[in-house]
């Protein structure tokens, strides 16, 4: 029994090891190309290990761009965009999810059309409403079309809907209405669900880059990604210095990511009573 | 006597569910409210607008004169826009299930009781903090024909030079194979989570029951983890539809490979940015649209067989 | 219940009340500043490299007009076209801002620039004469003019010096023909070790282009009212365009450039020869392989001398709400003065006439001088109204003639065909 659980064990460290390689590669590139200096990055056939390690590939990027702004910009964007999209979705979802109203499916139906549809729709009629509203170039700019979320809406529904249903109807039975059920009880049991939004949501967030480069423009009001592309030239990209500064640019997002997955891992305890 | 007991229980139960539906539906749309106005205002609305525009021939900002059906007629009968509904059709059926399954076996292996859980989680996600550049260029060296790494491994057992993305019957694939990987760990962060929400005790009475790992897998962890997995299989299927980035990035403008590779959100975008087309670009978008909703539609439908609610 | 409803309440307002803090702490003013009469004005470019000088030119306009500011903001080429399309769209547009030929009609057309041509009668400080006439009308539409040139750019010919060294092969010197050309690549070819004698892609300016006018062919009719992909002078240009790597293997084939661009080859040392525009010579001197082991010379010579020659112009936004200020601007870099500091500072050759030196000083170390010398036989870049939808096709059907899945014939006719469909709708 033992032996064959060790086996077990080694097979799936295999499997996940080849599997963590491939998820590395472009990761380990970035760090290569950000130590090499712009003629080797550009090279064919390209160098596997840089000839020489420039560091000062970092250096020079922290001093060209105002990373503290960049950090600045994006955090603040991640929060009310986190903030509005999981507070909104959950309260859209939970109902839903568990509540039986009229026109239900039609307007479930306006939260997945939202989805079916390309993003690069979005773009120009997305600018007119930030322009009318006078808010072009600001922060704002940058929450506004993240404050609600189709998709986060659409993904707590199925959570709530794994919740069994006898937890709500004792709750009613004790008098509680929908509102207090759905943030004492559901939401507390939907933990991972909302850790996961909050994540992606910060995800397509930090990584918009089409959005951020053409409703801000100042340097100072660009989050990560639009502040990074203007090491883009038109011909030409000091690659290096792009992926140093990709590499500087990660950290949050990677802290962000460390943090809340242990929160995945104890996510059983508060769901333990459910039956 | 047990037909009277049932009748009051009814009555009780109608006066009830009056106060009770009302107090609900306030509740119920007072909650969904912000999300959707959130969406008909930035989502909703342009969606109208762009369905307006296919129906017209779009010169300079604003000026749009009414076509009627020209630009549906001129797509039907255009083979670059067959072959695109053709290629965005295989890449979604063959990334989907491939995408979905791999995501939902990292899932269970990372859910189970292994050490370095938290690493390896870390790793599977990092092909989403990546730099986008990054990962075009790394793709593309991997598949160079004449530098690439593969093209290398291949010559050493003597197959040589295959065109991963210049050849016409190949570069579909090779696009896929990046698709799939970039999605694995998405997919893997939200079937965590939703096999997170399965209680232990369920697994521990099927240990006790002298249940394999494999028995345990189809008559627990799937059952109860397929509302998630529904969501996963919808939203990735709706995505490999939208597919853009990853041919934009790697398949270049002369690339002979480009008619059997380039994906109907690839069109749209060419003509309504590119060449100035923006009512024919915004019927293909509709043409897209209606295929996406057939699907997903077709999903929802589905659900009854394989999803487990509860 | 009412607890409840109060406390849901209490919430939204406290995320209306955050949002409206960070909305006042966002919002910018862009046009009109601070005292009375200053006024603010957004300069929009794409090149972070042309950013220095650019802003030279603002400072300078600065010191003559104090009360007006030029903000000078830099968008990626990629975005900056997506950005432009949005602002007219909403009637947002940056004040000044750079226009590329392949785009100015779309705007022009669209009546999103401000018709400077009575102002540019009335001036004192510009006179169109100091510019290349072609540049001029190149920014002009049904007679009127939208903008001013910004620079120009020609097409030379850069070959790899230590590879003819190697060979004993004297440099290109500006008496080489076709023959000549195909002659060298054949000479410096050298399959085994994975390097090409002439580059030679799928590419308008940077390649065919150059030969088809060398032949005495043409792309577009003078009038723009026919194509002239169907002229045997064309075609035969053509004909040697893919030769190269069709039936003399001395150039990589256009699958290999799609895994590897012409850039790449050249900068790795895998290129001896290629057609560069003038706005490369920025990237190579960056570039230590080029530097050190490359140099340019001027194009080789068909039945005539030929190069292709375009250029920026500056413009400024029809709905702006400075327009005063926003001429001015656009004024001063029309002179000679704002020349000569682009010359200095920038990647760009200007475009007024005779201020190229500074240019040509500040890249001493490739002989850049050649392209300023072809001006006198360069042929302004073809462009017409639907040329946004004529170009994607050149590239698709060319594509598949590099490849030889069609003829050069049948690939050129079709081309014809399309494109005299396309400028049959214009007006």
């Amino acid at each position: 029994m033992k032996e064959s659980l060790k086996s077990k064990k080694i097979i799936i460290h295999g499997i996940l090891i080849i599997g963590s390689l491939a998820m590395l590669l472009p990761f380990i590139w970035m760090i290569i190309t950000s130590l090499k200096n712009l003629t080797e990055s550009t090279q064919v056939p390209p160098t596997i290990i840089p000839r020489q390690f420039k560091f000062s590939n970092y250096k020079d990027v922290w001093d060209l761009l105002p990373f503290g702004r960049f950090y600045l910009n994006t955090i603040l964007m991640l929060i009310f965009r986190i903030l509005g999209s999981v507070f909104f979705s959950a309260m859209a979802a939970y109902a839903f999810a568990r509540i039986k109203f009229p026109g239900k499916n039609f307007f479930f139906m306006i939260v997945l059309i939202q989805m079916m549809i390309p993003g690069q729709l979005f773009i120009i009629p997305q600018y007119n409403i930030v322009s009318k509203l006078g808010l072009l170039n600001t922060i704002s700019a940058l929450v506004i079309p993240g404050i609600v979320s189709a998709f986060g809406t659409f993904l707590l529904r199925q959570f709530f809907i794994g919740i069994p249903n006898e937890l709500e109807e004792a709750a009613i039975l004790d008098g509680c209405n929908r509102w207090q059920i759905f943030w004492k009880i559901m939401m507390p049991l939907t933990r991972s669900g909302l850790i996961a939004l909050g994540i992606f949501t910060a995800l397509f967030a930090w990584k918009d880059l089409m959005w951020p480069l053409i409703v801000n423009v100042s340097i100072d009001k660009m989050p990560l990604s639009s502040g990074l592309a203007s090491l883009q030239g038109q011909y030409s990209t000091n690659f290096p210095q792009l992926m140093a500064g990709s590499m500087i640019a990660i950290w949050p997002m990677l802290l962000l990511f460390i943090i809340f997955q242990r929160q995945f891992i104890e996510g059983i305890a508060s769901t333990g009573s459910k039956s | 006597m047990v037909i009277e007991r049932n009748t009051r229980k009814v009555t009780k139960g109608v006066k009830k569910t009056n106060r009770k539906n009302l107090s609900d539906y306030g509740w119920a749309y007072l909650m969904i409210a912000p999300t959707i106005l959130g969406l008909i205002v930035l989502n909703i609305w342009p969606l109208i607008q762009t369905c307006y525009l296919s129906f017209t021939k779009t010169s300079g900002f604003g000026k749009n004169q009414w076509v009627g059906l020209d630009n549906y007629i001129r797509m039907f009968s255009d083979s670059s826009v067959m072959h695109a509904v053709i290629n965005t059709l295989e890449y979604t059926v063959i990334s989907v299930p491939v995408g979905v399954i791999i995501s939902l076996f990292i899932a269970v292996l990372l859910n189970s009781k292994i050490k370095g859980k938290t690493i390896y989680r870390t790793i599977y996600f990092l092909p989403m903090v990546s730099a986008p550049a990054a990962i075009a260029m790394v793709w593309r060296w991997l598949y160079s024909s004449d530098y690439g790494l593969f093209n290398y491994l291949l010559s050493l057992v003597g197959i040589s030079g295959v065109k991963w993305l210049t050849d016409p019957n190949i570069a579909l694939i090779s696009v896929i194979v990046v698709g799939i990987w970039s999605t694995i760990g998405y997919n893997m962060v939200i079937l965590l989570a939703g096999l997170q929400e399965i209680p232990k005790s369920f697994y521990e009475a099927a240990d006790i029951d002298g249940a394999g790992p494999i028995r345990q897998f189809f008559a627990i962890t799937f059952p109860l983890v397929s509302p998630t997995m529904f969501f996963v299989v919808v939203t990735t299927m709706i995505s490999s539809l939208q597919v853009f980035d990853y041919i934009f990035m790697m398949i270049d403008k002369t690339n002979i490979a480009m008619e059997k590779t380039q994906s109907l959100v690839y069109l749209f975008y060419k003509y309504s940015f590119i060449t100035n087309d923006k009512g024919y670009g915004s019927a293909i978008v509709m043409l897209l649209l209606i295929i996406i909703l057939i699907i997903t539609v077709v999903q929802l439908k589905l659900q009854k067989k394989w999803v487990h609610y509860q | 219940m009412k607890k409840s409803i109060k406390k849901f309440i209490s919430i939204i307002a406290a995320t209306v009340a955050v949002s409206t803090l960070v909305v006042g702490c966002g919002g910018t003013n862009s046009t009109g500043g601070g005292a009375k009469g200053d006024v603010t004005l957004t300069y929009a470019i794409w090149d972070k490299n042309q950013k220095p000088g650019m802003e030279a030119i603002a400072a300078a306009f600065h010191e003559k007009n104090p009360n007006i500011t030029v903000n000078v903001e830099v968008t990626p080429w990629d975005q900056y076209w997506t950005k432009l399309d949005a602002g007219a769209s909403s009637g947002t547009l940056p004040d000044v801002f750079w226009m590329h030929s392949s785009n100015f009609l779309k705007y022009a057309n669209g009546d999103a620039l401000m018709d400077i041509t009575d102002k540019l009668k009335n001036s004192s400080d510009v006179n169109l004469d100091n510019f290349p006439k072609d540049l001029v009308d190149l920014y002009t539409a049904k007679g009127k003019n939208y903008a001013i040139p910004k620079d120009y750019d020609t097409i030379a010919l850069w070959y790899n010096k230590t590879m003819f060294d190697a060979k004993g092969i004297p440099y290109p010197d500006g008496t080489w023909d076709w023959n000549k050309l195909l002659e060298v690549a054949q000479k410096l070819n050298d399959p085994a070790n994975g390097v090409y004698g002439f580059l030679s892609p799928v590419d308008t300016q940077q390649n065919y282009y150059d030969f088809i006018y060398q032949n005495g062919g043409e792309v577009l009719s003078e009038d723009k009212k026919k194509s002239g992909y169907d002229k045997p002078e064309t075609k035969e240009a053509m004909q040697f365009a893919v030769d190269f790597s069709q039936k003399y293997k001395v150039s990589p084939t256009v699958q290999q450039f799609a895994d590897t661009s012409r850039d790449q080859y050249f900068e790795s040392g895998k290129g001896a020869m290629a057609f560069f525009g003038s706005w490369m010579v920025s990237e190579f001197k960056a570039n230590e392989y080029v530097a050190k082991n490359c140099d340019v010379a001027i194009l080789p010579f068909g039945k005539k001398k030929a190069t292709m020659y375009n250029g920026l112009g500056n413009a400024v936004s029809a709905k702006t709400k400075n327009p005063d200020a926003a001429w001015k601007f656009l004024e001063f870099m029309g002179t000679k003065e704002a020349n000569a500091i682009q010359a200095e500072k920038a990647a760009a050759i200007p475009a007024f006439k005779g201020t190229e030196q500074a240019w040509i000083d500040n890249n001493k170390q490739f002989n850049v001088k050649v392209y300023p010398q072809m001006l006198e036989y360069a042929h302004i870049f073809p462009n017409s109204e639907t040329r946004s939808k004529w170009d994607p096709l050149e590239t698709q059907i060319f594509s598949k003639m590099w490849s030889g899945d069609i003829s050069v014939e049948d690939g050129c006719n079709q081309m014809a065909k399309e494109m005299n469909d396309l400028l049959a709708t214009e007006q």
